[in-house]
């Protein structure tokens, strides 16, 4: 074993800031979760949509029926939510519930950041992971159909503020829902289990108690069918929707906010610190 | 370092309040807890330098001094190893290395030596002794093993059940029985008890010892008594008082009694 003295000196060093500390800790995080599941995940999805979108687009502009709307076929079926469901858990899954349960949490909260700092960064890496996963696989593809000249620049145009629009509305809801359910466990397994199992139980339940008591309001506590409401309506499709989109657009967006609210009060009741 | 409010009193750590300075107070602070806290999925050197930027300092800095701290526990040829597999020992020194990476001037140590064999807590007192050997900076060390802070601290403050037993620099508390000494004698030993006791020197038996006080360390009357006993004077020294010692003693005193 070598004992030397290490030269020190970085006491005279000019740290950096708060949002600098918290950078690194997304970046570590965005590393973190690059799985090879969820890489595999991701590609699927950018390839699908990609194909869909210039297939699609390419007939309608023969057939001379293209619009906005014809940018809307990847949000066609629930296909394209439930990618966002599986990347949502590979990635948020293990954002909290890995710290707890390594009980790293201690060393991050004895730097010099924040609760809120730590929670900012842990909800930015998942949810750049949700964009990359929901925005990008829309404006590659159509990209793709600009630069093959299949669609006019403007129409391009509004269709990718449209694939914004969704993408982060949806990212919102995703993250929210990972970072509260990942707060509540210690295991990795059990938080996806939970993510999965809260939103395909909704899918189920939703249209099921909809029917069964004739209350179509109860259709909005469907995530999947509030972002298909909300797509539909932001890719100009004029109805019927199965939810009114711009409820459906609220409920997502303050849901995913209370989650994530939730989350960090979660984590401020953890005890990190004492044995 | 503000994770915990106060039940009571105040708090000042290198002149800021951790309840209302958080910041400033981890800024300044290193930390080694006693439970296991790792990422076992980084490498030791990906950990530490990780570790440090979140401490703020800018990557190119932080890479440089993880490679230097690591280097300096020990672990320069495993830095590139997993830390999952990493041996206790190994643990132990990484967490040092992830407290000091920033350079702080009051590094908090909780059971360095928790977990490590003989050779291991050696070599971890070791490098704790040759941190503080380079001045600058201050350590708290936390530990239920009173043997590990012989010879390595100043400062101590015993706490027993929550209550404060004794605090104060390591030297004074341990000379307030400058003159107690040990004998070991060879015949009869309640005979020799009681001569002593003619001279004013009261004799406490421990196992095959006795420990005396001689107020002026003048040794003749231990002589005299047995001279008079005709008992044998095997040894005659000054009794080592270790801080284990000090612990035991003040734990078995009534409540309230401080040791200055």
């Amino acid at each position: 074993m070598s004992i030397s003295a290490p030269r020190y000196g970085a006491a005279s060093v000019v740290r950096t800031t708060r949002f600098h500390r918290a950078l690194a800790i997304v970046r570590r995080e965005l590393l973190r979760r690059s799985g090879v599941g969820t890489i595999l995940v991701v590609a699927l999805t950018y390839l699908a949509v990609t194909l869909v979108l210039t297939i699609n687009t390419e007939f309608a502009s023969l057939v001379g029926t293209l619009s906005l709307s014809t940018f809307e076929t990847p949000y066609a079926s629930p296909v394209w939510p439930f990618l966002m469901l599986i990347v949502a858990t590979s990635v948020g899954a293990g954002s909290l519930a890995e710290d707890v349960g390594n009980r790293s949490i201690t060393l991050y909260l004895s730097r010099p950041i924040q609760l809120v700092d730590y929670l900012a960064a842990k909800a930015a890496a998942t949810g750049s992971w949700l964009v990359i996963a929901s925005v990008g696989p829309g404006l590659l593809g159509l990209a793709v159909i600009l630069v093959l000249g299949w669609a006019p620049a403007s129409l391009v145009l509004s269709g990718a503020a449209a694939f914004v629009a969704v993408g982060f509305l949806a990212s919102i809801f995703f993250t929210g829902l990972a970072l509260a359910l990942s707060s509540l466990t210690t295991r990795t397994l059990y938080a996806g289990v939970a993510i999965f199992g809260v939103v395909l139980s909704l899918e189920i339940a939703a249209p099921l108690v909809s029917g069964l008591t004739g209350n179509s309001s109860v259709a909005y506590a469907s995530p999947v069918t509030d972002i298909l409401s909300v797509a539909q309506r932001a890719f100009g499709i004029s109805g019927p929707y199965a939810t009114d989109p711009v409820t459906s657009a609220l409920i997502l967006g303050l849901v995913g906010a209370f989650f994530a609210f939730f989350a960090g009060w979660r984590m401020s009741r953890v005890e990190v610190v004492g044995e | 370092m503000g994770l915990l409010p106060p039940s009571s009193g105040n708090l000042s750590v290198l002149g800021h309040n951790p309840q209302t300075e958080p910041l400033r107070v981890r800024e300044q602070v290193g930390y080694m807890p006693e439970h296991d806290c790792l990422m076992p999925d980084l490498s030791g050197i990906g950990f530490v330098a990780y570790m440090g930027m979140v401490s703020g300092l800018p990557r190119e800095m932080a890479m440089s001094r993880a490679h230097e701290v690591l280097e300096f526990v020990g672990l320069k040829e495993q830095r590139y190893r997993k830390i999952n597999e990493y041996s206790v020992g190994m643990r132990q020194r990484v967490k040092l290395a992830q407290a000091i990476v920033h350079d702080p001037p009051l590094c908090l140590l909780d059971e360095p030596t928790s977990g490590l064999d003989p050779e291991g807590r050696e070599e971890m007192l070791g490098l704790i002794a040759a941190l503080a050997r380079l001045g600058g900076r201050s350590f708290v060390l936390s530990t239920h093993l009173l043997p590990d802070t012989e010879g390595l601290v100043d400062q101590v403050l015993l706490l027993n059940a929550g209550k404060l037993l004794a605090a104060g620099p390591v030297e004074r508390l341990l000379s307030t029985q400058k003159h107690e000494t040990v004998v070991r004698v060879r015949g009869d030993v309640t005979g020799f008890v009681t001569a002593l006791s003619q001279r004013g020197v009261q004799a406490q038996v421990q196992g095959s010892e006795l420990r005396i006080v001689l107020p002026t360390g003048d040794t003749r009357p231990v002589f005299e008594a047995a001279n008079d006993t005709h008992t044998q004077v095997r040894y005659l020294g000054p009794a080592v008082r270790t801080i284990e010692d000090l612990f035991l003693t003040l734990a078995e005193e009534p409540p309230g009694k401080v040791a200055p």
